[in-house]
């Protein structure tokens, strides 16, 4: 080989070394701090310094409207009183499910189709295009089901798009929290030792900062811009959180755990604190589109709507029934979609204006995919999309 | 290594900032060992370029090179407290890469990737590379990756054909008659394209 050769495979320069250096720089610290406090004994006196979050325990009121609500339930809820199938949603929209039938979008007509044999799905930002995940492949689909991109990663889950541009994307792969761009290019580490906890994209400009929630295996929040790498704030709520969710706005973060929910402003400062009445165990939470509102499924057997903007905020009881399971916002914020695989119905609440419910039964034989036997309840992936775009 | 680098190195303690002399290789491991992230730093941005550069010649892609070299590092830090300090930290480090970066092009075609784009969901432009290191890339593109994997060791990490055989666990006469090969096509490849 010429010495000229040569000498240009040594001057060689990749494409933006440096950019990819201090990216790679920032997972590799964090990944050594990690190991390092591994190491390291944790001394007891640390334990004083874990900030003592204010707890407000906000009594229950159950309002005359949600009285009503109940009254009404009551009466509506039995199979007799649910609708056959899903004939109409009651708000403008598309939802998105996944289950042992494949992931399964559903129109404002109440015409459903299949979109392939997903397990989980995620919308982009105008519900152009959805992410879905299975095993260990993770890709992108349109509306019809046809695969536009595809990437093979172990273990793959919990796709989110980031808003409002779609321009990237995040998933969790094995422990790791990695980023694709939209059209399925660059994919990247962005965090190593991660729970499984579906990321959270701070909602802002179309070509970012794109600053992302998670969980680490530990249990802190981090939030960190996905481009550069760096962390912008990090906090340790206390409990494990298992939930992750940004106002529209982008201006709050909610993180939900069992027992407690917290919400942060957008720099990471000091959090509002909820905790859950009668020490109920809170198995899905949803921010509502305008972020003023939060759903909360307690216990297993009721939904709960509470202020999200007061740190003593009133709760309301929308909706009761034992083994309820999660719940969506429709995209104009008035209705509660309530998924109930104990009676095998979906049950529509309205929160604003007059009270109004509209059960849906054999939701499991809707989306199975296999001639109407049922395989399992589907679980809702997301309701979209609003005026401005963003899925619900 | 670079400037940055290089103060990097001599900034571990404050306060014992003496000659603005590189620290040795085997004195960054044991400080980074011994909890000090300055010395991981300094370790970091000394071999990062190069193990960029080996995964980006062998695999074509940006954004993969830059997962390899990452996961190279993961690794490292993994085995931190087992590395024999007798051991060249560079070749060992670049023998991960090469290893992954030959794997990652061989299951490439795993990936079941469109060119189709879609309209809501895109990515930022593409770094342009200079022409000068396009006809580079251009030639290496003419070899398979082992081939490639070959040529990125002797010639930009500046292996011996011993060195190579150990890192890919390849006989040293399969080494050579790579080498060779990899060397003729190339060498054809860039007279080429500078005409």
């Amino acid at each position: 080989m010429s010495a000229a050769a040569k000498k240009r495979l040594r001057e060689f320069r990749a494409p933006n070394e440096i950019g990819a250096e201090d990216r790679a720089w920032n997972v590799v610290r964090e990944a050594y701090l990690d190991r390092q406090a591994t190491v390291a004994r944790r001394p007891r006196w640390r334990l004083a310094l874990v900030p003592a979050l204010a707890v407000i325990v906000a009594a229950l009121v159950l309002s005359p409207a949600g009285a009503s609500v109940r009254r009404l339930i009551t009466h509506a809820l039995g199979q007799k009183h649910a609708a056959p199938a899903l004939f109409s949603l009651p708000s403008p929209g598309r939802i998105l499910v996944s289950g042992p039938g494949g992931t399964w979008t559903a129109t404002t007509d109440g015409s459903t189709r299949r979109l392939g044999p997903w397990q989980q799905a995620s919308w982009s930002p105008h519900g152009l295009y959805v992410a879905v995940a299975s095993g260990d492949q993770l890709a992108a689909v349109d509306p019809h089901g046809t695969i536009r991109w595809a990437l093979a990663r172990p273990s793959v889950s919990d796709p989110r798009w980031y808003s409002p541009s779609g321009y990237r994307v995040a998933y969790l792969s094995a422990s790791t929290l990695r980023v694709v761009a939209g059209d399925g290019t660059g994919d990247h580490l962005l965090a190593t030792r991660v729970a499984r906890v579906a990321p959270a994209w701070r909602p802002g400009q179309a070509e970012g900062p794109y600053a992302l929630a998670y969980v680490t295996a530990r249990g802190r929040v981090v939030v960190r811009d996905a481009g550069s790498g760096k962390i912008l704030w990090s906090a340790a709520p206390g409990t494990r959180p298992q939930e992750l969710m940004w106002s529209n706005d982008g201006r709050r973060l909610l993180v939900l755990s069992p027992h407690e929910a917290w919400i942060y402003p957008a720099n990471g400062g000091r959090p509002s604190t909820l905790a859950l009445p009668r020490g109920e165990a809170a198995s899905d939470g949803a921010l509502s589109p305008d972020g003023r509102k939060l759903a909360l499924v307690l216990g297993g057997r009721e939904v709960i709507v509470a202020g999200a903007g007061s740190s003593t905020p009133s709760m309301r009881q929308v909706l009761a029934g034992p083994g309820v399971r999660a719940i969506s916002w429709s995209p104009d914020g008035r209705w509660l979609l309530v998924s109930w695989p104990a009676a095998n119905q979906w049950v529509f609440v309205r929160v604003t204006g007059a009270p109004r419910v509209a059960a849906v039964s054999r939701i499991a034989q809707q989306f199975s995919g296999g001639g109407g036997a049922a395989r399992g309840f589907p679980q809702i992936e997301g309701w979209c999309c609003t005026a401005e775009g963003s899925a619900g | 290594m670079p400037a940055a680098a290089e103060s990097v190195a001599v900034t571990g303690e404050l306060g014992r900032r003496r000659a603005r002399r590189p620290r040795s290789e085997q004195a960054l491991i044991r400080g980074a060992i011994a909890g000090s992230e300055a010395d991981l730093e300094a370790l970091f941005r000394r071999f990062w370029p190069r193990a960029y550069r080996t995964a980006f010649l062998i695999v074509h892609d940006h954004a993969a090179a830059e997962d390899i070299a990452q996961e190279a590092f993961l690794a490292a830090i993994r085995r931190l407290d087992r590395f024999d300090r007798r051991r060249r930290f560079g070749p060992w480090l670049g023998a991960i890469v090469a290893n992954r970066a030959i794997d990652w092009a061989r299951v490439r075609t795993a990936r079941r990737e469109t060119s189709d784009s879609a309209t809501d969901p895109a990515s930022p432009p593409e770094v342009p590379l200079g022409r000068y290191s396009q006809e580079v890339l251009a030639a290496l593109a003419s070899l398979s990756p082992e081939h490639r994997a070959v040529i990125v060791l002797r010639y930009l990490l500046e292996y011996s054909p011993g060195e190579i055989a150990r890192a890919l666990e390849l006989p040293r006469g399969t080494v050579n008659s790579r080498l060779r090969r990899g060397l003729d096509t190339l060498e054809i490849r860039l007279k080429e394209l500078e005409r």
